[in-house]
């Protein structure tokens, strides 16, 4: 009897032992490969094509040198993965350098978990003003670079060239303010009732960027950047106008409801369901070369009696880990700094649609070829350098940000199904401040 | 002597007491080095959580998940003056009625059917069970497809006969419908599974003797299949209805709690409070306030089950 209890009770820490240790194993992972070459975890929120145009730079690195290797793993989006790293932060488990998008920043700055940068940009001697000046404005927070720039794009206007022509409109000269893109989308239903005119999804990150278009702050303390935020910085008829327009859209039946599904608006495009659709440039070459139809790209449109103000820059940028052996942060150091030469920015601009961060980049052959047999592609740059400097295209700041989408995109939806637009903006605002007030105290400021 | 006798008695009766304590307390020793497996398990996997998610539940917290500022019961009073967490609320009980009584109709019915002693039976058996091994994930993906506004099956089916298309997932009057349906088809295949095991096992003699006494098919139905299966009914009924409330692979892949909320689930939100908003702790005021609901859904449901139910 007493030997069963006792087989029991080793039995029972055995088990508790096994579950305690396997955690252990996993996480001192082997810093080196066998034949001594230093790894570089890379966390990446890159699906599709992307991630294919990602892996192919990566396996070109660890085939350009012989100390590091680069692992790259896809963590799904770029919510996923900022939510992964969280958990994992300051532990074994964390990787080296990861992929956040940009309004993540705020919340990796206050996360302690993360090697700001400068720290190596100033060991190395590094200079970063070979980058996109605008890319500089954002990620340059209190004369400081918290993390490394890498893929940014901005929103723009696709559109289907032959559905324009159908309906006798010019392809080479879409439509730049609300009104025009209204004028368009009748035209294009009246000469062809299968196909809707426009369509918006209901992306708070396209909400910003209309904002910004109009040159409206999303948050009042210029965006957050010049002191901490309090509430929201656009006013009823700067925040109404996005609104009004889906609305007036809607009545007319020119516009296609995709709710918050990116994927279904895209593949609505893809069948010509659809004319035109505001989406990032990071989808140019995916949806140039998918098209049975000539694509065009134009800028986001804005309201008529309003100044074209610019484009917030979108898109990531790669973070070190804090807490990691020297040697590992500078191989993932090396690393960064190899993604931003230009044949590097190159590549990755023609294979993808991001613009190339660092302007050598157009230079470079590959670059030159593309643009002249794929024009379209031209377009994210060309907005990126017509946009000028301010708060406004500067972006907001704030770990709210990721409620403020969420909240900003029910309202889209209320307008889309028809409700009340006094009512639906009226809500959001309301809500937008609430969670602005909770983040504030939350931080316990 | 007597006084011997009476001494010597009381002695072993002491003895005795002595003994039957000892075995009492190395009876129970065993017992819990029994239960021990169980207790360490559910101590680090839902009693230190649980009492972790009552703590977060009176603070604000930082992206990290740690506390920042005491609120005290601040996060319940939000929660319940917001509009956002009332649609939730309404949206998951209108969840349960919509999936709850279909899914458990559906199944008995297939299992009634395939219950009969036909020639091919086990294939029919086979495909109603067969969505028990679709994954959560690749049951909404192709539902998704099905779904999708222009090219999906269902409203290319409504093109056909004239109707007007439907935005499934767009419309807040359908998605709710919409995730429903899809909820429905996947847990078909568990609760047929588990309602033809129990049909299985009912007593043959008890047909054969209503056979004897001339009762028909539904006769039958009512006072013998039904009756008999109640136990595993109110099983079923138990987790379909838990289930329900913590549905989350659908709501996130196919409509992320949109439009304007119509399937923001509790878990749903739940998980968007924490994950996205990163505020822990209104996220866990929120879990606490699902975990009550569900504690007196299943407190009610046994008081009344105990009643109904025929334990054989």
């Amino acid at each position: 009897m007493k030997r069963m209890l006792l087989l029991f009770v080793m039995f029972s820490l055995a088990i508790l032992i096994a579950a305690c240790g396997s955690s252990d194993a996993e996480g001192s992972g082997a810093t080196e490969t066998e034949d001594g070459k230093q790894i570089v975890t890379f966390w990446h929120a890159m699906g599709g094509a992307a991630q294919e145009a990602l892996d192919e730079i990566v396996a070109s690195y660890n085939a350009s040198q012989d100390e590091v290797e680069v692992r790259a793993e896809f963590q799904g989006t770029y919510d996923e993965a900022l939510t992964k790293f969280h958990s994992v932060a300051g532990t074994d488990s964390a990787p080296t350098m990861i992929q956040v998008f940009e309004i993540g920043t705020m919340s990796m700055v206050n996360s302690g978990h993360i090697e700001p940068i400068q720290k190596f940009i100033d060991e190395d001697g590094y200079d970063m003003g070979h980058l996109e000046e605008n890319i500089v404005n954002y990620y340059k927070i209190d004369d400081q670079f918290y993390s490394m720039p890498f893929n940014s794009s901005t929103p723009v206007m696709f559109y289907n060239k032959d559905a324009f022509e159908a309906a006798g409109l010019d392809p080479e000269n879409p439509p730049q303010t609300y009104e025009e893109v209204e004028a368009a989308s009748q035209a294009i239903v009246e000469s062809n009732p299968d196909i809707k005119g426009f369509a918006l999804q209901a992306y708070g990150w396209l909400f910003e960027q209309l904002l910004a278009s109009q040159g409206a702050l999303l948050l009042n303390e210029d965006n957050g950047r010049s002191g901490t935020a309090t509430e929201i910085g656009f006013t009823e008829e700067q925040g109404k106008s996005i609104f009004e327009w889906v609305e007036r859209m809607n009545e007319a039946g020119t516009f296609a409801n995709y709710g918050t599904n990116g994927d279904n608006m895209l593949a609505g495009f893809l069948a010509e369901d659809v004319a035109m659709f505001l989406q990032s440039s990071a989808n140019s070459r995916d949806l140039i070369d998918n098209a049975p139809f000539e694509v065009g790209v134009a800028f986001l449109p804005h309201p008529e009696n309003t100044d074209w103000e610019g484009v917030v820059i979108g898109g990531a940028s790669l973070w070190m880990s804090a807490g990691k052996d020297e040697a590992e942060q500078k191989a993932a150091w090396d690393f960064m700094k190899y993604l931003q030469s230009p044949e590097i920015q190159a590549q990755w601009h023609t294979d993808t649609g991001y613009f190339a961060i660092n302007p050598a980049a157009y230079e470079e052959d590959l670059a030159i070829e593309m643009h002249e047999e794929k024009p379209q592609l031209k377009v994210t740059v060309e907005q990126l350098q017509a946009t000028t400097p301010s708060y406004a295209t500067q972006g907001a700041v704030m770990d709210m940000i990721p409620e403020e989408r969420k909240i900003i995109e029910t309202a889209l939806e209320a307008v889309f199904n028809g409700g009340d637009v006094d009512e639906a903006y009226r809500t959001a605002v309301e809500q937008l401040n609430t969670a602005i007030e909770t983040a504030n105290k939350a931080r316990g400021e | 002597m007597t006084n011997v006798t009476a001494a010597i008695a009381q002695e072993e009766q002491i003895l005795f007491e002595q003994t039957k304590r000892k075995q009492r307390y190395r009876q129970f020793i065993k017992g819990v080095l029994f239960l021990l497996p169980s207790i360490v398990l559910f101590s680090v996997f839902l009693f230190y959580p649980l009492l972790r998610t009552i703590y977060l539940s009176f603070f604000l917290t930082d992206a990290s998940g740690a506390t920042t500022v005491f609120v005290g019961w601040d996060n319940f009073v939000t929660l319940f003056q917001s509009t956002i967490f009332q649609q939730s609320v309404k949206s998951t009980f209108l969840f349960v009625l919509y999936t709850v009584p279909l899914t458990i109709i559906v199944s008995l019915f297939l299992a009634v059917i395939a219950n009969e002693k036909l020639k091919g039976i086990g294939f029919f058996r086979t495909i109603f069970s067969s969505t028990m091994g679709i994954s959560v994930a690749a049951a909404s993906v192709f539902w998704l497809y099905l779904f999708h506004p222009t090219i999906g099956f269902l409203n290319i089916i409504m093109e056909v006969f004239g109707l007007e298309k439907i935005g499934w997932l767009t419309d807040p009057s359908w998605a709710l419908i919409a995730v429903s349906a899809t909820t429905i088809w996947m847990n078909i295949g568990f609760t047929f599974l588990i309602l033809l095991g129990g049909l299985q096992s009912i007593d043959k003699y008890l047909y054969e003797s209503a056979d004897v006494d001339g009762a028909g098919y539904f006769y039958k139905l009512r006072r013998i299949t039904i009756p008999m299966l109640s136990p595993t009914l109110f099983f079923v009924v138990t987790v379909t209805i838990i289930n329900a409330f913590q549905t989350f692979g659908q709501v996130d892949i196919l409509t992320q709690g949109g439009p304007q909320n119509a399937t923001n689930l509790i878990v749903y939100s739940i998980y968007r409070e924490a994950f996205t908003n990163y505020q822990f702790g209104s996220a866990s005021a929120q879990a606490i306030i699902l975990f009550i609901i569900i504690l007196f859904m299943t407190i009610i449901q046994f008081k009344l089950g105990e009643r109904k139910v025929h334990y054989q």
